[in-house]
C-alpha cells in the first residue's frame, strides 16, 4: 500500500523512532492492536462460541469464556432449517445480477452523457442527480406499489429478481461516478477512434471500457455490498420465504427459532463473505480508497 | 445513417430493453391457466414449513390423498413462512395481489382484506354441497366473515384466552398442577414461588413489543371486565380502575416479586422461546400457543397444560376471542371456489380428516385434547363426533383442561383499529415493566390521549 | 464533491469539440433522436430505470398523500392523511428519536472514523492488520451483527457481555435497550461497529493524498499535534468531511434495522421508534399505505429543508 515509501504523515518518521517518541510509538501500537482485536474480533468470537453453548449456559451468570459443552448440533440445525443454502444462494444471485445491471446500463448512459450529447443530456443529467438527495426512505411506499403493479406493462415483479435489479440500476451516484471518470478521457481519443471508422459501441468496448477498470471495480464493490446491507426493500419485495435475502430469512426465523441457532445462522451467513473479503480485501481496499474518493 | 450502424443501434436499444421484456416471463403465470387437461388448479397457503417436519408430512399426505379423490382438482401448496400471517407480508401480499387463490387470514383481517379488494364474495358457494359440514359450523364465526350480506371466507378455527403454564415448573415449586390460580393474586403468589426456582425463569411472562404488548393488555383488561373502547367506538375506555389494575397487577409481579424476568420487550415468538426453553412458568394465550411452543420451539406438550383467565376476585369476566379461515381471491372460476371449499372441508372440517386426523397426530409430537378449535356449533353432530374422536385420542391430560372448558369465560372481539391502538397500548406495557418508577397514572393517560387522537383523525 | 479519479492517461487542458455531429439547428425531435441513435440507445435502459423506480415513484408518493385506498376504490382526500399522520401519538417520539440519533451518531459515528483514520494512517507496523479488523464488521450480513448485539451484548441481565465486563469493573450495570436512556446511545455503538469500516477505508485514503510539506511547515512553526490536525488535516480533508456528513445524516434519518431487530420495534415507551419505522408500522401493519406515503412526503420535505440550509452554510465558507 501506498505508505511504505514512507510519505510524511502527521508525525514525522524521525521523530517516531527516536527516543521517547519510539517508546511512545510503540505502546500505542500494542494498545490499539490488542484493543482493536478485542473490539472488532472478540464480538465474532463471542458470537461464533456463543452459538455453540446450551441455552442454559448462554443464561448463566457471568458469561462463559468457552463453552463448556459445546453443541455443534445448533448449527446443524441452523443450516437445516433456515435453508440457509437457499437464502445465500439468493443474496448471492441478486448481488451478482445487481453487479452486471448496473455495469451495463449505468455505463451505457454515462458514455453516452459524456460523450454522445444526447438531446436533452444535460437536463436528464441534472434529473438523475437530484434524486442523490432522495432517501430511499422517502420512496419506498410508492416505489413498492410501482413495483407490484408497473405502469402501463401491467406486471408485477414481487418475488422477481428484477425487483432488486431495476430499481438499483436508477443509481444517480454510479452514473456521477462513470461520467466523471469518461469526462477525463482525452476527446483525441474519441476523435482518433472515430477516424478510424469505429463506432460508439465499438468506442466504448475497445478503448473506454478497457482504460475505466478501476472505476468499474468501485462500481462492482459498491452494487455487491448495497444488496448485502439492505434490508427493508428485500423484505418488502421479496415476501416468499423462497426468495428471500439472507439478512430478511434470519430476522424472519429469528421469530421462530431459538436464540442460539439464530447466532449459529448469523455465523455461517457471515462466513462467504467474510471469505471472499479476505481474499480480495487487497483489490477492495484499493478499489475502495485510491480508485474512487480522493479529499 | 449508413444501415449497418441502424441495425446495431436497433440491436443496442432491443439490448436496453431487455431487463424490461424479461420480467415479463418472469411473472407469476398460471393464474388463469387453470383448466389444463380438464382439471381445476387452486393454490392454497399456509403450508407448513420444512421445519415442522411431521406437521408437513401430514399436510402433505392429506393433498395426495385429496387429489386422490378427486382426481380432477390439482393442490397447489404455497408455505408463507412459518407464521401463516405476519401482517408485514400478509399485507405486502394482498396489496401486491400476489395472495394464493386460497388464502389464510385472521378473522381481524376482514377489514383489510376487503379494503385491499382481493377477496370475492363466496355466499353462494357455501353450502352442504361443497362442504358437508356446513351446517354445523357456528354462526358466530361465519357472521365474523360476512360483511354487507357477503361472506368472505370459510372459518376454519377459533379460539379464546386463558392461562397457559407449565406443570413441571409447578411441581418444582410445589404447586398443585390440578389447582392452578383463578385469580391474579393466586398467579402473583404462583409467579413468585416458580422464579423462586433461579436459573433465569420467570414465574409469569408477559409481551410489551411489537404490537404484542396491546394486544395482551386487551385481553388482560377484557378478565377486568373493562373494555378497551366505549360502546361506540368513538373513545378510549381504559384509563379507569380496571385499566390500572392491569398495570398495578403486573407492575406488582416485575418489580415487587421481580418474578417477570429480567429480559422485557418481548414479542410473540420471544416468549414461546423462552417458554419452550423451560423458563417460563406462566403466560396467557390461546390453546394453540402450546402448538406453537411443541412444533417451532422444541419444548414437549406434555409439560403444557391451561386453565381459563383469572380475574381480579374470582373468575375472568370476559376474555379475547378470535380465528382464522381462508379466504378466496377475486375472479376465481365457480369451479375454483367449488374445488377450493372441497379442499378446505377435506383438510380443516372434516371430523377423523386433516386438523381433525386424531389418530395420526396422537403418536406424533403434538398435543390431542386441547379444547380447540371451537369450529362447530353446540350441540351439532359435527361436535360430538370431534369430540369423541378427540378424547378417544388424546395424548395429553384433557383433566389438564377440564377446568378451561367447564368455566366458560364471555369471548369478546378485538376493538377496532386494533393494531394501531395495540401500538399505542405497547408503550404502556413496556413502561410499567421495564422502568421501576413508572407512574401507571401518568402511562394510561397518555395511552388513553393517544388513542383518543388517532380515532379522531380516523374518523 | 471531489471524486477525482485520473485514468491512466494524462488530462488535457479545455476540452475539444466532441468528434460526433454538433447539433443541426430546428430539425425535429425526431430527426435529431434519429441522427445519434447510439448516443440515444445507450441512454434509454437507465433512463427507463430512474422514470419507473425514481421519478414516477417520486411523483405518485405525493399524489398518494393526498389519497386514500378503500375497498380497492381511491378517493381524493385532501390533507386528511396529514392530519392523520400528525396525530399519531408516535410521531413526534419518532422525530425526536431520530434527531436524537443524527446528533448523536454524528458525535460518534461521525468523529471516531475520522481518529481512527488519523490513528491508523500514523503506524508503521501492523496497518494491513487493523485495516482489516476494522472493515470486518461491514462484511457481516446487518441482521447478524445486530443479532449478535441483541442477544449478547444487551443481554440487560447479568449474563450480558456488556453488563459481566461492568460488573467485573464494579461499575453499574444497565438495562440497555430496555432503559429509554440508554436505547439511543446503545443502537449508535451497535451501529457505528458494524458501519465504520467504510468510512475509515474513505478517510486514509484523504489522508494519504495530504502533502506532507504541509506537516513539515506547520511543525517549522512549532505547531504541536493537535495544532497539525486543526490547521493541517481537517482543512485538507474538509471536502470528504462534509461529503460523508451529508451521506451520514441522510443515511441516519433512515434508521430502520436497529430499531427493528434491537428494540423489536418501538422500545420501551416508544424510545426506539424512528421516522422509517413509522413508515413501516403505518404502510404494512396498520394497512395504512397512504399515510405512510405523508410521512415520507415530510421526510422529503424536512430533508430538502436540511440540504438547503446545508448548501447555503458550505457556499457560504467557500
Amino acid at each position: 500500500m501506498a505508505q511504505e515509501s514512507g510519505t510524511r504523515t502527521l508525525i514525522s518518521q524521525a521523530q517516531l523512532s527516536r527516543g521517547r517518541g519510539r517508546i511512545i510509538y510503540w505502546t500505542l501500537l500494542v494498545v490499539v492492536v490488542t484493543g482493536f482485536t478485542l473490539v472488532f474480533l472478540g464480538p465474532l468470537y463471542w458470537m461464533v462460541t456463543g452459538a455453540l453453548k446450551s441455552g442454559q449456559e448462554i443464561a448463566q451468570t457471568p458469561p462463559t469464556l468457552f463453552p463448556k459443552d459445546p453443541q455443534p448440533q445448533n448449527y446443524i440445525d441452523a443450516w437445516n432449517n433456515l435453508e440457509l443454502a437457499k437464502l445465500l444462494f439468493n443474496t448471492f444471485y441478486y448481488a451478482i445480477g445487481a453487479v452486471l445491471f448496473q455495469l451495463v446500463f449505468d455505463a451505457a448512459a454515462a458514455y453516452s452523457l459524456s460523450k454522445l450529447r444526447p438531446i436533452f443530456g444535460n437536463v436528464i443529467l441534472a434529473l438523475m442527480l437530484g434524486t442523490l438527495m432522495i432517501p430511499a426512505m422517502v420512496l419506498i411506499v410508492p416505489q413498492y406499489v410501482t413495483v407490484i403493479d408497473l405502469p402501463i406493462a401491467h406486471i408485477n415483479l414481487l418475488d422477481s429478481p428484477f425487483a432488486i435489479w431495476l430499481p438499483l440500476v436508477a443509481n444517480a451516484f454510479n452514473i456521477f461516478l462513470l461520467k466523471r471518470f469518461f469526462d477525463s478521457i482525452p476527446e483525441e481519443l474519441m476523435a482518433a477512434a472515430l477516424v478510424d471508422g469505429a463506432t460508439p459501441l465499438r468506442t466504448l468496448w475497445s478503448i473506454i471500457l478497457p482504460m475505466s477498470r478501476p472505476i468499474l471495480g468501485v462500481v462492482a464493490i459498491l452494487a455487491m455490498t448495497a444488496v448485502w446491507k439492505d434490508f427493508l426493500w428485500p423484505k418488502l419485495v421479496m415476501p416468499s420465504p423462497q426468495t428471500r435475502t439472507v439478512s430478511v430469512g434470519i430476522y424472519s426465523f429469528a421469530g421462530g427459532t431459538p436464540m442460539n441457532v439464530v447466532i449459529a445462522a448469523s455465523v455461517i451467513a457471515a462466513i462467504p463473505t467474510v471469505i471472499v473479503f479476505l481474499i480480495f480485501q487487497r483489490n477492495i481496499m484499493s478499489g475502495l480508497t485510491t480508485g474512487s474518493l480522493k479529499g | 445513417m449508413s444501415v449497418p450502424q441502424y441495425r446495431k443501434a436497433a440491436a443496442l436499444a432491443l439490448v436496453a430493453g431487455l431487463g424490461f421484456s424479461l420480467t415479463a416471463c418472469s411473472t407469476k403465470s398460471g393464474d388463469k391457466d387453470t383448466n389444463a387437461g380438464g382439471k381445476v388448479t387452486i393454490t392454497v397457503d399456509c403450508q407448513p414449513v420444512g421445519a415442522q417436519k411431521e406437521l408437513l408430512k401430514n399436510w402433505n399426505d392429506d393433498v395426495a390423498e385429496f387429489q386422490r379423490q378427486n382426481p380432477d382438482i390439482v393442490v397447489k401448496s404455497v408455505s408463507v413462512g412459518e407464521q401463516c400471517n405476519n401482517p408485514p407480508d400478509f399485507t405486502a401480499r394482498l396489496a401486491g395481489g400476489t395472495v394464493t387463490d386460497v388464502f389464510y387470514g385472521y378473522m381481524t383481517d376482514v377489514q383489510q382484506v376487503l379494503d385491499s379488494g382481493q377477496a370475492m364474495d363466496i355466499a353462494q358457494y357455501a353450502n352442504k354441497d361443497t362442504i358437508p359440514t356446513w351446517d354445523s359450523i357456528d354462526p358466530a364465526l361465519k357472521e365474523v366473515f360476512t360483511d354487507g350480506g357477503k361472506l368472505y371466507a370459510v372459518p376454519v378455527k377459533n379460539y379464546s384466552m386463558g392461562l397457559i403454564y407449565n406443570k413441571v415448573l409447578f411441581q418444582q415449586a410445589g404447586l398443585d398442577v390440578n389447582n392452578p390460580p383463578k385469580t391474579w393474586a393466586d398467579v402473583r403468589a404462583a409467579a413468585k414461588k416458580i422464579s423462586a426456582l433461579g436459573n433465569g425463569i420467570a414465574g409469569y411472562s408477559e409481551y410489551s413489543a411489537g404490537n404484542t404488548g396491546g394486544w395482551h393488555f386487551t385481553s388482560l383488561l377484557y378478565s377486568q371486565g373493562g373494555r378497551v373502547l366505549t360502546e361506540d367506538g368513538k373513545k378510549a375506555d381504559f384509563n379507569n380502575a380496571q385499566g390500572k389494575q392491569v398495570l398495578q397487577n403486573l407492575k406488582d409481579m416485575r418489580y415487587g416479586d421481580n418474578s417477570m424476568g429480567s429480559r422485557q420487550l418481548l414479542q410473540w415468538a420471544d416468549l414461546l422461546t423462552n417458554a419452550g426453553a423451560g423458563k417460563v412458568g406462566m403466560f396467557i394465550g390461546a390453546p394453540d400457543a402450546t402448538q406453537a411452543i411443541v412444533s417451532q420451539f422444541q419444548g414437549k406438550f406434555q409439560d403444557w397444560a391451561m386453565a381459563p383467565l383469572p380475574g381480579q376476585d374470582g373468575a375472568a369476566k370476559g376474555t379475547l376471542g378470535g380465528g382464522e379461515g381462508y379466504f378466496f381471491k377475486k375472479d376465481l372460476t365457480p369451479e375454483q371456489v367449488k374445488a377450493g371449499m372441497k379442499w378446505i372441508a377435506y383438510q380443516k372440517l372434516t371430523p377423523g380428516k386433516g386438523q381433525f386426523d386424531y389418530v395420526r397426530a396422537k403418536p406424533q409430537n403434538y398435543p390431542v385434547g386441547l379444547p380447540q378449535p371451537l369450529l362447530f356449533a353446540n350441540g351439532s353432530d359435527a361436535q360430538k363426533q370431534e369430540l369423541e374422536l378427540r378424547k378417544a385420542n388424546a395424548n395429553v391430560d384433557t383433566a389438564n383442561f377440564a377446568i378451561f372448558e367447564a368455566t366458560p369465560v364471555p369471548i369478546k372481539g378485538e376493538p377496532r383499529n386494533a393494531q394501531a391502538i395495540y401500538a399505542v397500548l405497547d408503550a404502556a406495557m413496556s413502561g410499567v415493566l421495564t422502568n421501576p418508577n413508572a407512574n401507571i397514572d401518568a402511562l394510561l393517560k397518555t395511552a388513553e390521549e393517544k388513542v383518543n387522537q388517532l380515532l379522531a383523525a380516523e374518523s | 464533491m471531489a471524486i477525482t479519479t485520473v485514468p491512466p492517461t494524462s488530462r488535457t487542458a479545455g476540452r475539444p469539440p466532441s468528434p460526433y455531429p454538433a447539433r443541426p439547428q430546428r430539425t425535429s425531435l425526431g430527426r435529431k433522436v434519429r441522427d445519434n441513435l447510439t448516443g440515444h440507445a445507450f441512454l434509454i435502459g437507465a433512463v427507463l430505470c430512474f422514470v419507473v423506480f425514481s421519478w414516477y415513484p417520486m411523483v405518485r408518493g405525493i399524489v398518494m398523500s393526498f389519497q386514500r385506498t378503500r375497498r380497492g376504490e381511491t378517493t381524493w382526500v385532501g390533507w386528511d392523511n396529514y392530519s392523520r399522520i400528525l396525530a399519531d401519538p408516535s410521531f413526534w417520539p419518532a422525530w425526536q428519536n431520530t434527531l436524537y440519533f443524527t446528533v448523536l451518531a454524528l458525535v460518534v459515528g461521525y468523529a471516531v472514523p475520522f481518529f481512527v483514520a488519523i490513528l491508523l494512517n500514523e503506524f508503521r507496523h501492523a496497518k494491513g492488520y487493523l485495516r482489516i479488523l476494522v472493515y470486518l464488521p461491514v462484511m457481516l450480513p446487518p441482521a447478524s451483527a445486530l443479532y449478535l448485539f441483541k442477544f449478547y451484548a444487551y443481554d440487560p441481565s447479568d449474563a450480558g457481555l456488556f453488563n459481566a465486563i461492568l460488573k467485573a469493573l464494579h461499575l453499574p450495570t444497565s438495562q440497555w435497550m430496555q432503559s429509554p436512556d440508554m436505547t439511543m446511545p446503545a443502537m449508535v455503538i451497535a451501529s457505528t461497529w458494524m458501519n465504520m469500516g467504510g468510512a475509515v477505508l474513505i478517510y486514509l485514503a484523504s489522508l494519504q493524498s495530504i502533502p506532507g510539506e504541509l506537516y513539515e511547515a506547520a511543525e517549522l512553526d512549532g505547531a504541536g499535534i493537535w495544532r497539525r490536525i486543526r490547521h493541517v488535516t481537517i482543512p485538507q480533508t474538509r471536502l470528504i468531511l462534509a461529503l460523508l456528513a451529508m451521506i451520514q445524516i441522510v443515511a441516519t434519518m433512515q434508521l430502520f434495522i436497529e430499531p427493528l431487530i434491537l428494540a423489536n420495534g418501538a422500545g420501551a415507551e416508544d424510545s426506539a421508534t424512528t421516522v422509517a419505522y413509522l413508515i413501516y408500522q403505518h404502510g404494512f401493519f396498520q394497512n395504512d399505505l397512504n399515510g405512510a406515503a405523508a410521512v415520507g412526503v415530510i421526510m422529503l420535505v424536512v430533508l430538502a429543508g436540511f440540504s438547503a440550509v446545508y448548501l447555503r452554510l458550505s457556499a457560504k465558507q467557500d
